[in-house]
């Protein structure tokens, strides 16, 4: 175990702050020995001269290298001027409370990380402690920002401001996934998880610091153009036209999917990556729908066929912007509610987040599509064959629907209904561990950022899927089940990493493509383990 | 006279500190939802798994239910017991369990000093000497007392221990939290020699507090300085009351606000409540953050800001 690291390191100039070593992080059972090995590739010298690089062995920001002392200090002002904002009710009235809280009242004990799993399978590197990071920007503030600081920090615990520090901290704060079961295990209540988000938005907001798969390709371009997928209006309904069609030779069922539908009872909102990636999962919420005959539809304003909301992890100007484009999109449809899809972060930015920002008329009623499809599956207006999907069957918990909104059940509801092996992982609920490819991760991979997080954040949800099947025979296809388009994204990346479909008949997807398989009057399956999909082909 | 003085000093500046970290939580400007499941106040059924209102189709159609037993019923024994601990990091537990009910017991010691003192002053015949109510509390203090110095040196020398030689504690450590434990134990240590050899029956802690409630002007009132531990623990006693909410010690209680203001605060926004009006408010701050992207002017409310899409990419 590596503990020689202090958080006042963080400020002492090295090349490379921690290094994991081949072997150092936690072990995988067989047939996965040869990765025990695998190290993360080193970043190439010229990739990273003129970026900051000095923390681990990997990059997610890549912050260009200041030019002069001057700019050095000019940055470190900047970074004051950000924090001292962090507690003022003007700038942070969203969270000055929490974080507050949480800053005041650490004991320190560490019961933090021993929950958190990218600490846990880093090999227990000091830096992925859930405090570390959070112990850093405390000290940063109780010296420099709390009146008499500099002489008490002798005595509070002291660290030095400098380039090196915050150009870390920055890096640092986009290794942990915000999966927050850190603040779950606290006995004080205190949320490391908060502390994090918080660092970010501090370089997002004041210094324009943010990973670029986040920022410019991330919610700027959802607000410019309609979608973080690049995807404007019309290239969204050419998607879904060729979904019609996709879905009528796959599964044999002939669907419209409605756009624009002023007063319908739903306004489904999808995460716009769905339409690209997995067709099959937009394509089988419209047969539900449409077999269920519920009144919905998609909206084609930019933005509204994009129910992502990437600000969640590091902006909240950015996060109000998409939320209220969102709001307003289903206010001027005139819909009775918004459904969101199969989407987690989406899911807690509009409903849970969101709540504290929409007033008026753009405070339409949100509604998980969990809930939305327990009723429809549980009401018996459909008939289901569960023998369809006779093959094991497990459920990943995409921790914002699930930790931080309590959307526990019905999910399990449906599967108990129509996946007669379905069996769930340990620990699962509001205990479970994140996929690896929470809070932007899925959709990062600069430099060799991909490799880190399948190597490292991602581990432990590899395990736990292993564990989850570990009865079955090697050749069985096995489904794991992802609610939420990063999650999936995040899980297909780890199954090609590891070649887990090969070694373990691993496959993955989302709860309706296994709702639409079971349906009983389909003609062909949906789900068809070893068969590439005419969109991969 | 002066001892009396130095408590009455700390018993203020307690007073005064909690008073004004209590009036800080409620003056905050309502902050975003940021809840974290289970959230104790929902149905026991919920609770069991960690379910959510929102597990509910037409939510918003239902009448909210938030019940403060159920938060109580987990709250409680969260403070008292540090159940967390238990789950979650049971090495620690062992030490930190005595440590901090030894305090708690110090607490309740205090309290039933209190009473007993109050009961001295009014006379009460049902509290004549030789009585059962008076047997009763003598013998509560002298348990609870007792308990608590013993658990209480037992914990703050096994956390300072801890602290001292597990290299993930003491990394993080700094003067400050050290002086912290040190100065917890030097009252427990003080206290107990001052019992073990010159006041078993806590006769002289009687004494005191009746004389704290007299300003030191009853006959009955304690002299302090008959011995150096007991003064030590007085002094050491008063400090620590005055000290504790100045610092993250204030964990204690303020725990209430981590769990009840943000860890479980579910509460829905609905048209036309209060939630609502406080949002409307927040909405008129004017931000001054400078990427250029947030294009803050510190005219701009964040209403206005929400609303448009930003020019600048940074």
């Amino acid at each position: 175990m590596n503990t020689s690291l202090k958080p006042s390191d963080i400020s002492k100039p090295s090349d490379c702050l921690c290094h994991i070593e081949p072997g150092e992080l936690s072990l995988l059972p067989p047939p996965y020995e040869d990765f025990n090995q695998t190290a993360i590739p080193p970043l190439k010298p010229e990739k990273i001269k003129n970026i900051e690089a000095s923390l681990d062995d990997t990059v997610a920001i890549g912050i260009p290298k200041p030019a002069s002392a001057e700019e050095e200090k000019e940055l470190v002002h900047q970074f004051l001027c950000g924090l001292k904002k962090l507690f003022e009710k003007e700038n942070n009235w969203t969270f000055l409370q929490p974080l507050l809280l949480s800053m005041e009242h650490c004991a320190k004990c560490q019961t933090c990380s021993n929950a958190c799993p990218v600490y846990e399978m880093s090999g227990r590197k000091e830096i992925h402690r859930p405090i570390f990071r959070a112990e850093v920007l405390r000290r940063i503030y109780k010296k420099y920002l709390k009146p008499g600081g500099k002489i008490t920090a002798k005595l509070t615990g002291d660290i030095d401001l400098n380039w090196t520090t915050i150009a870390r901290l920055a890096e640092l704060s986009y290794r942990c996934t915000l999966c927050r079961r850190c603040a779950t295990v606290c006995p004080i209540g205190v949320d490391n998880g908060l502390i994090n988000h918080e660092i970010r938005k501090l370089f997002s907001q004041e210094m324009g610091i943010a990973p670029k798969e986040l920022h410019e390709k991330g919610t700027v371009q959802h607000l410019r153009v309609g979608s973080t997928t690049g995807m404007n209006p019309l290239a969204a309904k050419d998607s879904a036209e060729f979904i019609q069609e996709e879905m009528e030779e796959i599964a044999g069922y002939k669907v419209e999917i409605p756009w624009d539908v002023e007063g319908a009872d739903i306004l489904l909102l999808h995460n716009a990556g769905e339409m690209l990636a997995w067709p099959e999962n937009v394509g089988a919420f419209a047969i539900i729908f449409q077999a269920a005959g519920i009144s919905w539809t998609l909206s084609s304003e930019a933005a509204g066929y994009d129910a992502v909301n990437y600000g969640l992890w590091y902006d909240d100007v950015q996060f109000s912007r998409v939320a209220v484009k969102h709001a307003d999109i289903a206010r001027r449809l005139k819909v009775k509610k918004i459904v969101m899809g199969e989407c987690g972060h989406a899911h807690k930015a509009l409903t849970v987040i969101a709540d504290r920002l929409l007033t008026g008329d753009l405070n339409i009623p949100r509604e998980s599509a969990m809930v939305t499809l327990e009723n429809i599956v549980l009401n018996g207006k459909l008939q289901f064959d569960p023998l369809k999907n006779n093959f094991p069957v497990t459920l990943h918990d995409p921790c914002n629907m699930v930790r931080s909104m309590g959307i526990v059940e019905p999910q399990r509801r449906i599967l108990r209904k129509i996946a007669p092996r379905f069996r769930e992982m340990t620990p699962h609920g509001v205990e479970n561990y994140c996929c690896g490819g929470g809070s932007g991760f899925a959709i990062m991979s600069g430099y060799n950022f991909a490799e880190w997080r399948n190597l490292v954040s991602s581990r432990k949800k590899f395990l736990q899927i292993l564990n989850a099947f570990e009865d079955e025979p090697q050749d069985v296809p096995k489904y794991v089940c992802a609610p939420c388009s990063n999650c999936k994204g995040t899980i297909r990346d780890m199954i090609n990493y590891y070649h887990a479909e090969k070694r373990s008949g691993l496959h993955y997807g989302g709860l309706v493509e296994l709702i639409v398989n079971a349906l009983a009057g389909m003609k062909k399956p949906i789900i068809r383990f070893g068969e590439k999909p005419s969109w991969e082909l | 006279m002066g001892f009396y003085v130095l408590s009455y000093l700390c018993i203020a500046v307690f007073i005064i500190a909690t008073g004004c970290l209590i009036y800080r939580q409620l003056s905050f400007p309502l902050h975003v939802r940021w809840e974290i499941y289970p959230v104790r106040h929902e149905t026991i059924a919920r609770v069991a798994y960690g379910g959510s209102y929102m597990e509910e189709l037409n939510w918003w159609g239902k009448k909210y239910k938030s019940s403060l037993i159920n938060e109580l019923k987990y709250m409680v024994p969260e403070i008292l017991f540090l159940r967390g601990l238990w789950k979650e990091n049971r090495n620690l537990w062992w030490l930190s369990f005595p440590f901090h009910f030894g305090m708690y017991l110090m607490i309740a010691t205090f309290a039933l000093l209190l009473l007993h003192a109050f009961f001295t002053l009014w006379g009460l015949p049902v509290f004549a000497a030789g009585g059962s109510v008076s047997i009763l509390l003598s013998g509560l203090i002298v348990v609870t007392g007792w308990s608590g110095l013993i658990l209480g040196n037992i914990g703050s020398i096994g956390v300072l221990y801890k602290r001292m030689t597990e290299a993930e504690l003491r990394n993080y450590s700094s003067f400050g939290d050290y002086f912290n434990i040190l100065f917890i134990f030097l009252f427990f240590l003080s206290a107990f020699i001052t019992c073990l050899f010159f006041d078993p029956f806590l006769a002289g802690a009687k004494a005191y507090t009746l004389g704290l409630l007299t300003g030191g002007h009853s006959l009955n009132s304690y002299m302090p300085g008959q011995s150096v531990s007991g003064s030590l623990a007085i002094v050491s006693a008063s400090l620590l009351v005055a000290y504790i909410p100045l610092t993250h010690m204030s964990h204690m209680y303020m725990k209430y606000f981590l769990y009840h203001d943000v860890k479980w605060d579910d509460a829905p926004n609905l048209p036309g409540g209060k939630i609502e009006a406080a949002i409307k408010n927040n909405l008129k701050f004017k931000p001054t953050w400078k990427a250029k992207h947030i294009e803050a002017d510190g005219q701009k409310s964040w209403k206005d800001i929400a609303a448009a899409a930003p020019k600048e990419m940074k």
